[in-house]
């Protein structure tokens, strides 16, 4: 059997079919949905992160602009939300694109210039002067739309493709050859590779995914604001969650999230006056100890991780 | 016969009495969130405080009255900390909402952390008792689920300072006033608000600055040497309360002399900008007069005297500050409290109707409570005011208008 079909049946479909059955036997259907927006971002990091080594801390500006791409087609064009969706996902590409430049910094440079872009889409956003378009920073209400377990459902298909996305480069010579280039990119050059290609191809999937957990954020919550879509604290749990797992793995960053987003809910409803303590021994713990992941953990023993 | 009926009629009172008070909970749970850290922190712990203090005075009484059961019931406030985040926010609501199945539910502090709030407790058919989230998209015919406990609605708070600025500017000689607001839902809608005001009012008023920034700035003398160059009469700053720090350090840093200076946070948070920025700084500075500043005619709870007593013995190591925000959280408690004692089962359609039915009539610490149809607060209204020394060099304030308030004749211009 083919290493990706291994991948596919295993891992993404159980995961699936789990996150599917979980709404009827736990009531807390936010909980689960955001569970499911942060394995589609933890995965998103790890397209762009894991496999070209560009640390996004900015990734929050494609999912407030999918957020906001929703919301527009929902407001100006009254479209199905599902059509707002994949559109919300076309503004992240084309966000994406329009970041394109940012792709010759690399490492802090990249990480810092990317942060001031989303930035300034926030304030591009929450500009008042374009409030016929985006409502500014006064919010957007799209009750007409809201349907909570539809976008659950919606959140679970993205959630799906992505995963299908990534069990596609940890398979495929196309994402073999973008670890190449994270490695070493002018060796990889050298050995064929086209460098740009591959770099922009991997970061508007990325960008893609973003824009779609962005659109179907805004049709389950349906009441926000700029503040509400754009708030760092995305990209951070996003970037924590994929690194907490191991990063160029499938499973890491869905380990990632299980355990790091599930302790964050615990000690939430329990002990949250815990919170900061626990949350940040564990984390430099992480850092001091497994700097490459949980999955470091099976690696070093010589285990395969997919 | 008769002594055979009026038996079996005490029997069944009886036996009716005991079903109706095994109905009654042990207790009432009242969820809420706070912000212990994070960027709503500010706004967020005094509103936690004033409800918690609040739940813990009843308690101490024996617990709240509940027409439903025709007793007194404990309040258990179940709460959690969403630390300024939306995402953790709505995850909780929802815990409150559907784990922890609590019989009121109570939004943080701020429209921002409101949001989330607003649309599961729609969802989930739940009254929300929305502390302070002023945000105009909440509130709409088609949801009854919502009504705004402790400040009025965004739209029509700066009402006060346009009607002062068109009615009496012109004769002080206000003509020309500079507009300066952060770009966020609650400061960015009193400017739309404020604008409009001043626009509707035909009074020769002319804008000649306005202009939005980012709610994070922090530098503001580039904007203030602007402002000036532009000679306004009067400035309209509305921002938060950092924004306001920032902006009144750096007008004195400038040696900048407005003629009229009105800050939002100057009033509301007194005691935090004041430690900020120095008495000296908020000399003359217009502002929002709060409610801890007025002595209301209460019908309910404590008045503002006894709050502020009840207070400082609650919290004696003053780390969080007693302001407009920790008004607001006794007021939603109050209220709370109010509609339990009115509503005749914790149906949330029921307490709806006798929230509702307290509009005009309720008249506590924070003035009186009266909703608009769609749940808006239209009363608890925030008069204009100046702030000024006194003989020790502390911050008062002198309240300017409306008139049939006022305490005292505004100082134009600044000194």
């Amino acid at each position: 059997m083919p290493s990706s079909l291994k991948h596919l049946l295993f891992i993404v479909a159980p995961l699936i079919v789990l996150l599917a059955v979980l709404p009827g036997v736990y009531q807390n259907h936010l909980l689960l949905f955001n569970f499911v927006i942060f394995l589609v971002l933890a995965q998103g990091v790890n397209i762009i992160y894991g496999f070209t080594g560009y640390l996004p801390f900015g990734y929050v500006g494609f999912f407030g602009a999918g957020a906001y791409g929703f919301a527009i087609m929902v407001m100006h064009f009254q479209t199905p939300a599902v059509l707002a969706v994949l559109v919300g996902g076309l503004v992240g590409v084309a966000l994406g694109l329009l970041l394109t430049p940012l792709l010759r910094l690399s490492g802090a440079y990249f990480a810092i210039a990317n942060l001031a872009a989303s930035l300034a889409v926030l304030h591009f956003v929450a500009n008042p002067a374009l409030e016929n378009i985006t409502k500014g920073p006064y919010g957007v209400s799209l009750t007409g739309t809201f349907n909570p377990n539809m976008a659950y459902a919606a959140a679970v298909v993205v959630l799906a493709l992505t995963l299908g996305a990534v069990v596609f480069l940890k398979n495929s010579r196309f994402g073999l050859a973008l670890q190449a280039v994270r490695e070493d990119a002018v060796s990889a050059s050298m050995a064929g590779v086209n460098v740009v290609k591959m770099r922009v191809i991997a970061w508007l999937a990325s960008a893609l995914v973003a824009g779609l957990a962005g659109g179907v954020y805004a049709w389950y919550v349906s009441v926000f604001y700029p503040d509400n879509v754009f708030s760092g604290d995305f990209s951070i749990f996003a970037i924590v969650f994929a690194l907490f797992g191991g990063v160029a793995t499938i499973c890491g960053p869905i380990v990632g999230v299980i355990i790091l987003y599930g302790i964050y809910n615990l000690i939430g409803f329990t002990t949250p006056q815990y919170f900061q303590l626990i949350y940040g021994l564990l984390i430099m713990g992480l850092v001091l100890f497994l700097p490459a992941g949980l999955v470091s953990l099976a690696t070093r023993r010589g285990w395969h991780v997919p | 016969m008769i002594k055979k009926a009026s038996v079996v009629l005490a029997a069944g009172l009886a036996m009716a009495t005991q079903a109706f008070a095994a109905d009654a909970p042990a207790e009432i749970k009242v969820g809420t969130l706070y912000a212990s850290s994070g960027r709503y922190a500010s706004i967020s712990m005094p509103v936690f405080n004033g409800l918690k203090l609040w739940a813990e005075q009843k308690n101490a009484d024996g617990g709240v009255y509940v027409k439903a059961f025709d007793k007194k019931i404990p309040v258990k406030l179940v709460a959690y900390d969403d630390q300024s985040n939306t995402a953790t926010a709505s995850t909780l609501y929802n815990q409150l909402v559907t784990q922890d199945k609590v019989d009121l539910l109570a939004s943080d502090s701020g429209s921002v952390l409101t949001a989330p709030a607003a649309t599961i407790a729609r969802d989930h058919k739940m009254f929300l008792f929305d502390q302070t989230g002023t945000g105009a998209s909440f509130f709409s015919k088609d949801n009854p689920y919502i009504a705004l406990m402790s400040d009025p609605v965004s739209t029509i708070w700066p009402k006060p300072v346009a009607d002062f600025i068109t009615h009496d500017g012109p004769a002080l000689g206000i003509k020309k006033i500079a507009i300066l607001y952060a770009t966020n839902e609650f400061t960015g809608t009193q400017a739309n608000a404020f604008r409009k005001f001043v626009k509707d009012s035909g009074a020769p008023i002319e804008i000649v600055y306005d202009q939005g920034v980012p709610t994070e700035t922090t530098n503001y003398t580039v904007i203030i040497n602007n402002i000036a160059n532009t000679n306004p009469d009067a400035v309209i700053h509305l921002g938060f309360a950092p924004n306001d720090i920032a902006f009144l350090r750096n007008v004195q840093d400038a040696g900048v002399n407005f003629k009229m200076l009105f800050c939002i946070y100057a009033g509301l948070e007194t005691e935090l900008l004041e430690k900020n920025v120095g008495a000296k700084g908020l000399e003359h500075v217009f502002t929002y007069v709060p409610p801890s500043e007025l002595e209301y005619k209460v019908n309910f709870g404590m008045d503002m005297k006894s709050y502020k007593a009840a207070w400082e013995k609650a919290y004696p190591d003053g780390k969080v500050e007693f302001g407009f925000n920790a008004v607001a959280g006794y007021t939603t408690g109050l209220v709370m409290e109010k509609t339990l004692g009115v509503a005749t089962s914790l149906d949330q359609l029921e307490l709806r109707r006798a929230n509702f039915s307290l509009s005009g009539e309720l008249k506590t610490l924070d003035g009186t409570y009266a909703l608009d149809e769609t749940g808006g607060q239209i009363g608890e209204l925030t008069p204009l005011g100046q702030l000024a020394l006194d003989e020790h060099e502390h911050v008062k304030f002198i309240s300017i208008y409306p008139h049939e308030t006022a305490t005292g004749k505004p100082v134009y211009p600044r000194p």
